[in-house]
């Protein structure tokens, strides 16, 4: 039942291909499409989480499995998609207009935009650490689609550029993959990838082994959540793709790596190897945090900004992820949620812009408050919002994410806060250099934002306050659950 | 404990490593195609060979699959985007000449080797699968040492199936992993190298994006309908 749930929007594809691009109203009778299975998700997601009991497990070998952290994610991925379809079909058709995508890519377009979704959501509930590296393969190959659908030769090269850190770095993870199933092999007497198995068999794991394994695995998801220094594709992509797919890039494809080296970790957590990998995650994140922020200061393009602020927060993670206490974990799980929807914001003002002015450059963005007062509050709200400013959701996460480091080591504390000072500097410089700049000569045509752009935007405006002022129960409750479920 | 396909197996792991050589080396772009074939054609007798000692049919599969994609699909493939983009030969370099790489990669092998003796005892004790896994880890740096001494993108996308096979090989003395799942892996991986192939040439060449989107669109549409 569950399982056609997630199925039935195959349905949704099916119709895509067999339709004629020539079609009148061809585009929007695509976007319905995708916002309609991108709304399907959400309402499984939602009725899964009301009415079902956790956790549930399909097929005899437990291939996939539902449990409340896959959920949780897939929660995030369908909300974000939601409104990135919803964006889409405004952001797309000005794009149109401008020539920068041509109507024969549609299809491909919304095709991969979908399955994107798909294999994202398939990735959450597999069970299989193998399962889960082939379908993080395939979200790497569609986000790349996704990214070279637009009309130039630097999507090419920025795609690329993904693509091959991106598998290369896989490659090693595999090797990682099978040491553990033959650590198992030899411990059990019949090989496991499961997370569930893994979990319970950890301590029968012999420790060196598992360490060296653990670091194969870590560089292929380091690559994907763009951990330094396997980061190097994160800021091109993400400042060449479309603002709509960079959100998703962002707010999704990152989480697929951190919650795998999440995952991993809660394994590692149960053996005596947790020492060095604390060690390991810290000084990955304290470095992923310094180089982003160095990186952040002289930025110009905003979605390069807006890309290596992803890097940073990504590199925030890892530190909690290091310090490993169940308060800790707590807030970088509510981190996720709080930086997909931030970025999401974030993106989608830039976006706006990006039709605008025509460039991403802030020396080109002119009368920005008159002319697009809607983006401009949203990049106010966002850029505030993810420097972790109090009464948004990030300030609660870095407070108590770094009074642990604290007590983990001051000096390394200080350090950090030295660090995301410099990240908080340069964007505000970068707010108050892009709405202070006037000029006299107005625009002769503005561009008009349609409702369904601003929408999306409203909601997550509203999204975030609500949660970083009241903090729902529900919520609460479901990240200790999932705390509580990785065994912390 | 010493059979004929163990011995027959070590000769393989000598040839393997010399086409790893030749790969680090040889300019011509389809020479380079035929050493990745010769190289894969080596990985599958390595895994018929396995096969005939301990009679596992996954085994043979493998064999038969690795023949089909590596030796003649993937090589194929490339010699037709290679056809496209008009280049007969990859004679840039761009940090390590020929030479120094092949001594890099020498040192490699050696490291690898010294830090998987401290493993051994958590995996198989034979000697043969040792040298097995140690070759597989080594030519998967030797792939990465193509990848970054390259300039152009089609010899880095070998650079990229040769740390492949070393996975391959990897995995082939490891563990035998869940039938199924080799099939997905292999599957996966010729998607991923016909889109880095279609890619390669939208960079290479001279021709328009509007040519470079016709040629992904037929084939993002086959890749679809895989996908059901």
């Amino acid at each position: 039942m569950i399982l056609l749930m997630y199925g039935l929007p195959g349905l949704v594809l099916l119709a895509i291909l067999f339709m004629r691009p020539q079609r009148p109203g061809y585009g929007r009778l695509l976007n319905i499409a995708t916002v309609v299975n991108a709304s399907i998700y959400l309402a499984s997601t939602i009725f899964i989480l009301a009415g079902v009991q956790l956790p549930v497990s399909f097929f005899s070998g437990n291939y996939l499995y539902i449990d409340m952290f896959g959920l949780y994610e897939v929660l995030i991925a369908s909300i974000v998609f939601l409104l990135a379809a919803l964006y889409a079909r405004g952001y797309i058709r000005g794009l149109l207009k401008k020539k920068e995508i041509d109507r024969e890519n549609l299809k491909l377009f919304y095709g991969a935009f979908n399955l994107l979704l798909i294999v994202i959501v398939f990735a959450f509930i597999s069970n299989n650490l193998a399962l889960f590296w082939i379908l993080l393969e395939l979200t790497t190959i569609l986000s790349a689609i996704l990214i070279v659908t637009l009309n130039a030769r630097e999507n090419v090269l920025a795609a690329l550029k993904y693509v091959f850190t991106a598998s290369t770095a896989m490659l090693f993870s595999f090797i990682g993959i099978i040491l553990i199933f033959a650590m198992t092999q030899q411990a059990l007497g019949t090989g496991t990838l499961n997370w569930s198995e893994l979990i319970v068999q950890a301590h029968s794991l012999p420790t060196p082994l598992f360490t060296l394994a653990f670091m194969f695995i870590f560089i292929g998801l380091a690559a994907k959540a763009g951990i330094v220094p396997f980061h190097t594709w994160l800021p091109p992509a993400h400042a060449k793709a479309p603002s709509v797919v960079s959100a998703l890039l962002s707010a999704v494809l990152l989480n697929t790596g951190i919650y795998g080296i999440i995952r991993l970790y809660a394994i590692a957590h149960r053996t005596p190897a947790i020492k060095q990998i604390s060690l390991m995650l810290i000084i990955f994140g304290v470095v992923t945090v310094g180089i982003a922020a160095f990186s952040m200061l002289s930025r110009e393009n905003i979605k390069k900004l807006v890309a290596f602020s992803s890097i940073e927060h990504m590199g925030l993670m890892i530190i909690g992820l290091g310090l490993g206490t169940p308060v800790v974990l707590f807030w970088v799980l509510f981190h996720t949620l709080g930086h997909a929807l931030i970025k999401s914001l974030l993106f989608f003002s830039a976006g706006i812009l990006h039709q605008e002015f025509g460039s991403n450059k802030f020396y080109d963005m002119k009368n920005v408050l008159s002319l697009q007062p809607l983006a401009s509050l949203g990049l106010i709200v966002g850029g505030v919002a993810i420097i972790g400013t109090p009464m948004f959701p990030l300030f609660f996460s870095k407070l108590y994410i770094l009074i642990q480091l604290g007590e983990f080591s001051k000096p390394l504390l200080f350090l950090v806060l030295l660090l995301l000072l410099i990240v908080a500097a340069s964007i505000a410089i970068f707010l108050i250099r892009t709405c202070c700049q006037t000029d006299e000569v107005k625009p002769a045509v503005r561009y008009r934002v349609p409702w369904v752009m601003k929408a999306p935007i409203i909601t997550l405006m509203v999204m975030i306050f609500t949660i970083g002022i009241f903090f729902p129960q529900m919520l609460q409750n479901m990240l200790s659950g999932i705390v509580f479920s990785l065994g912390f | 404990m010493i059979s004929v396909q163990y011995e027959l197996t070590r000769i393989l792991f000598v040839l393997v490593l010399c086409s790893a050589a030749l790969l680090i080396t040889q300019r011509s772009l389809t020479s380079l195609f035929s050493i990745y074939a010769v190289q894969s054609l080596l990985l599958s007798f390595v895994a018929l060979l396995l096969f005939w000692k301990t009679g596992v049919y996954a085994l043979l599969f493998i064999a038969g699959l690795t023949i089909l994609t590596k030796v003649v699909v993937i090589p194929y493939v490339l010699r037709k985007v290679q056809k496209d983009i008009y280049t007969k030969r990859d004679l840039e370099f761009s940090y390590l000449s020929p030479v120094s790489s092949i001594l890099i990669s020498t040192a490699l092998i050696f490291v690898v080797y010294k830090s998987f003796a401290h493993f051994r005892f958590g995996l198989s004790q034979d000697n043969v699968f040792f040298m097995g896994a140690v070759i597989g880890v080594s030519l998967l740096f030797i792939g990465m040492l193509i990848i970054f001494s390259r300039k152009q993108m089609i010899t880095k996308i070998i650079g990229y199936l040769t740390m492949e096979n070393g996975v391959l090989l990897f995995s082939l003395f490891i563990a035998e992993l869940p039938f199924i799942i080799e099939v997905l892996i292999i599957l996966d991986l010729i998607i991923l190298i016909l889109l880095s192939a279609i890619l390669a040439f939208g960079i290479d060449s001279t021709s328009t994006m509007k040519e470079f989107h016709r040629k992904l669109d037929p084939f993002s549409l086959w890749f679809k309908k895989q996908q059901k």
